[in-house]
């Protein structure tokens, strides 16, 4: 009987969000769903995994089949019994590919985000949930852990969560590679538009002190100016107000530059050339593009912009792959550990490991006692073997337990006593 | 005798140089620990060689040349380390580490068996002629790999044509800062050297100002950093600043090697 991690679920693979809502678990319930899943006769041990993205149930299993079979049931049952519809959206995972989309999903590589950090911190909470309940058992407990690992190897070996793939996180992270830091800069949005406004946004989260708000329409800018804790100030007054601020966000509809560069060049004067990052997502642009030929400007329009945003999406790329290879390696050694977890390579890895230290220590103590005759050596001989069949007489009787869920618990607790584990497993 | 220390800590070097390009390319983590950690290693190494040199030989061990670029690379790499510990500098720490290799690597190569001491110099000013001027320089050093750096990142931000090591450029702002504060600290300590370097030449030559090589080279680059420091009041900051301090150290770096090789002079042999 062969073990297995297995998850089925539904996910934004194949499910849109109102399906993924219907089986969502209610906070109250989860709990209760928990205790619940372990009762089915296939399930050892379960985990309920439950974000935005996904609503699965991830166990451990020694009948695969009779598992999907449940799972699909005991999801269905959330989806007030329209088992028909939910059959082509529900996602499964077996074996080896149960174990690597843990893995994935840990490491944020099957997030609609790529490498949006959330998702470790929400997959601990549902792992510490089920290991309260007491339904993550032996190999869940491992198989999570090993996930987090995971993550964090993936984290810190490849460079998947630090890229920027849209247009305004890209004017962030250019920000961040002008200025020392944000905290003391200040932004200025001239034109109050959606795309400005989300940009304003994302520098104000990055740590950007202060917003002043410049639009043709004084009231539009007084009223984004309040959501943003800004100042607005009159359009006609903006070469006033240029040199205090550090990032310049244009966005108005004009048909001719807003900024020139001759005006730039005196407010760089006036900043005392420190730098200046102009951000122009106006169409037509709002800023003349010798701009950036200032020194200590820097000048990005929407098409820099969205360049910057597809070359990180392309390094993402780059970076996943690598990140793939790592999970490989490690759903690897997670499968070997699983494979080794039964009761009767191990009753008799065990046989083998006493009964070579037996053999060892024999040979020793009698290579020192040559003048022993033949009868006391047979003594000898049928002592130590008695004594290796009494100690391995309780565990083995345990590793033939019933309880599979025991079983395994204490599989791999022998494993790991009497140091049969391989070295890279542990 | 080439000391084994020596040998080793020039090793850490190379494999920290090699541990940080691997991190620029790879954006490993446990890279860029690694490289500080042989940094580190290395600088520990190479300072026990020297040491061990001074013990043995007494101070005066350090004048010749090649002793000099030892002990500049050391506090070199020390800034270097100390200055990471604030802000993310791998890209300079790539930069710093071949260089202190290099320097480490002439003076292992060039090491003299027991220095000829220009005993005339024997003199309570040598140590605080030398250790203000080479530290000096070791500052001009980085702050020269600073502004290297801020060049290639700055171009990289006005062609909006991004290498894949962009994201582990230091940003413009914190490459001047630095610039600027190493290029005050560095000129500061470079004129009590020169003032030193005057009261010393006092003592052994007999005047404060002779015409001698290395005071007139000296004078040139001291004047060079002056008019650095003195530009960026008027707002010569970035791209103008780091083009300037990286020609004051090229004058610099071929005013030593230059003159020190070229004309040997009163000074020994030596920049000293």
């Amino acid at each position: 009987m062969q073990r297995e991690v297995l998850i089925v679920g539904v996910n934004h693979h194949r499910a849109t969000v109102d399906v993924r809502e219907q089986v969502a678990f209610t906070n109250g319930a989860f709990e209760d769903a928990l205790r619940e899943l372990v009762t089915l006769p296939p399930i050892d041990e379960g985990a309920i995994l439950e974000t935005c993205n996904r609503v699965e149930v991830v166990a451990a299993t020694g009948d695969g089949d009779a598992a999907v079979e449940a799972l699909s049931h005991f999801l269905v049952a959330r989806n007030n019994g329209g088992q028909r519809e939910l059959d082509q959206h529900l996602s499964v995972y077996r074996g080896r590919d149960g174990v690597r989309h843990l893995f994935r999903v840990a490491a944020s590589l099957d997030s609609m985000v790529v490498g949006e950090p959330q998702i470790l911190g929400q997959l601990k909470d549902f792992y510490g949930r089920a290991a309260s309940v007491g339904s993550a058992g032996t190999i869940l407990h491992r198989c999570f852990h090993r996930s987090f690992s995971v993550a964090k190897r993936v984290r810190t070996e490849t460079g998947i969560a630090t890229r920027a793939v849209s247009v305004s996180s890209a004017a962030v992270e250019l920000a961040c590679k002008i200025f020392d830091r944000l905290e003391d800069k200040t932004a200025m949005l001239i034109g109050a538009g959606t795309m400005s406004e989300l940009a304003a946004r994302h520098l104000l989260a990055q740590g950007v002190r202060s917003v002043i708000v410049a639009n043709r329409t004084f009231d539009r800018a007084v009223e984004l100016a309040r959501d943003l804790q800004g100042t607005p100030i009159p359009f006609d007054d903006l070469s006033r107000y240029l040199h205090m601020a550090d990032v310049v966000i244009g966005s108005t509809s004009a048909d001719s530059y807003v900024l020139s560069s001759a005006q730039m060049v005196d407010v760089l004067r006036q900043r005392k050339y420190r730098p200046l990052f102009l951000i122009d997502l106006g169409v037509p642009r709002n800023f003349d593009p010798h701009i950036n030929d200032i020194d200590n400007v820097y000048l990005y329009d929407i098409d820099d912009l969205a360049g910057v945003a597809d070359t990180n999406r392309d390094e993402r790329q780059r970076e996943a792959a690598k990140a793939e290879t790592i999970i490989e390696a490690e759903v690897d050694g997670f499968c070997r550990w699983l494979s080794n977890l039964d009761a009767v390579p191990t009753i008799v890895a065990l046989r083998d490991r006493l009964e070579s230290i037996r053999r060892g220590e024999l040979e020793k103590t009698l290579a020192s006692l040559q003048e022993l005759p033949p009868r006391d050596r047979e003594a000898l001989e049928a002592m130590t073997q008695a004594i290796v069949n009494k100690i391995l007489h309780t565990p083995i009787t345990l590793l033939k337990q019933q309880d599979r869920a025991l079983e395994t618990f204490y599989i791999a607790a022998a494993r790991q006593l009497f140091g049969l584990e391989e070295p890279d497993d542990s | 005798m080439h000391s084994p220390l020596l040998a080793l800590a020039l090793a850490s070097y190379l494999l920290a140089t090699a541990a940080f390009v691997g991190h620029i390319f790879t954006e490993s983590q446990s890279l860029r620990r690694s490289a500080h950690g042989l940094l580190s290693l290395a600088l520990a190494l190479h300072a026990a060689a020297m040491a061990t040199r001074v013990l043995l030989l007494g101070y005066e061990a350090i004048t010749p040349f090649q002793e000099e670029l030892s002990f500049i690379a050391c506090v070199m790499v020390g800034l270097y380390l100390l200055t990471a510990l604030r802000a993310n500098l791998t890209v300079v720490g790539a930069l710093v580490t071949p260089l202190a290799f290099l320097f480490s690597l002439s003076a292992y190569l060039f090491e003299a068996g027991t220095p000829e001491t220009p005993h005339r110099m024997a003199s309570i000013w040598l140590p605080a002629h030398f250790v203000p001027a080479f530290v000096g320089y070791a500052v001009f050093a980085v702050a020269f790999c600073f502004s290297l750096t801020y060049l290639v990142q700055e171009k990289q931000l006005k062609s909006k044509r991004k290498s894949t090591m962009f994201r582990r450029f230091p940003s413009l702002e914190t490459l001047d800062n630095l610039n600027y504060r190493f290029v005050s600290w560095g000129f500061g300590l470079f004129t009590i050297g020169l003032i030193t370097g005057s009261l010393l030449a006092r003592e052994v030559w007999g005047a404060l100002w002779s015409w001698e090589p290395v005071q007139v080279w000296s004078a040139i680059t001291w004047l060079l950093y002056a008019a650095l420091l003195h530009a960026r009041t008027v707002g010569w900051r970035g791209r103008k600043a780091a083009t300037l301090t990286i020609v004051s150290f090229v004058v610099l770096v071929a005013s030593f090697v230059g003159v020190s090789l070229v004309f040997p002079g009163k000074h020994g042999g030596s920049l000293g």
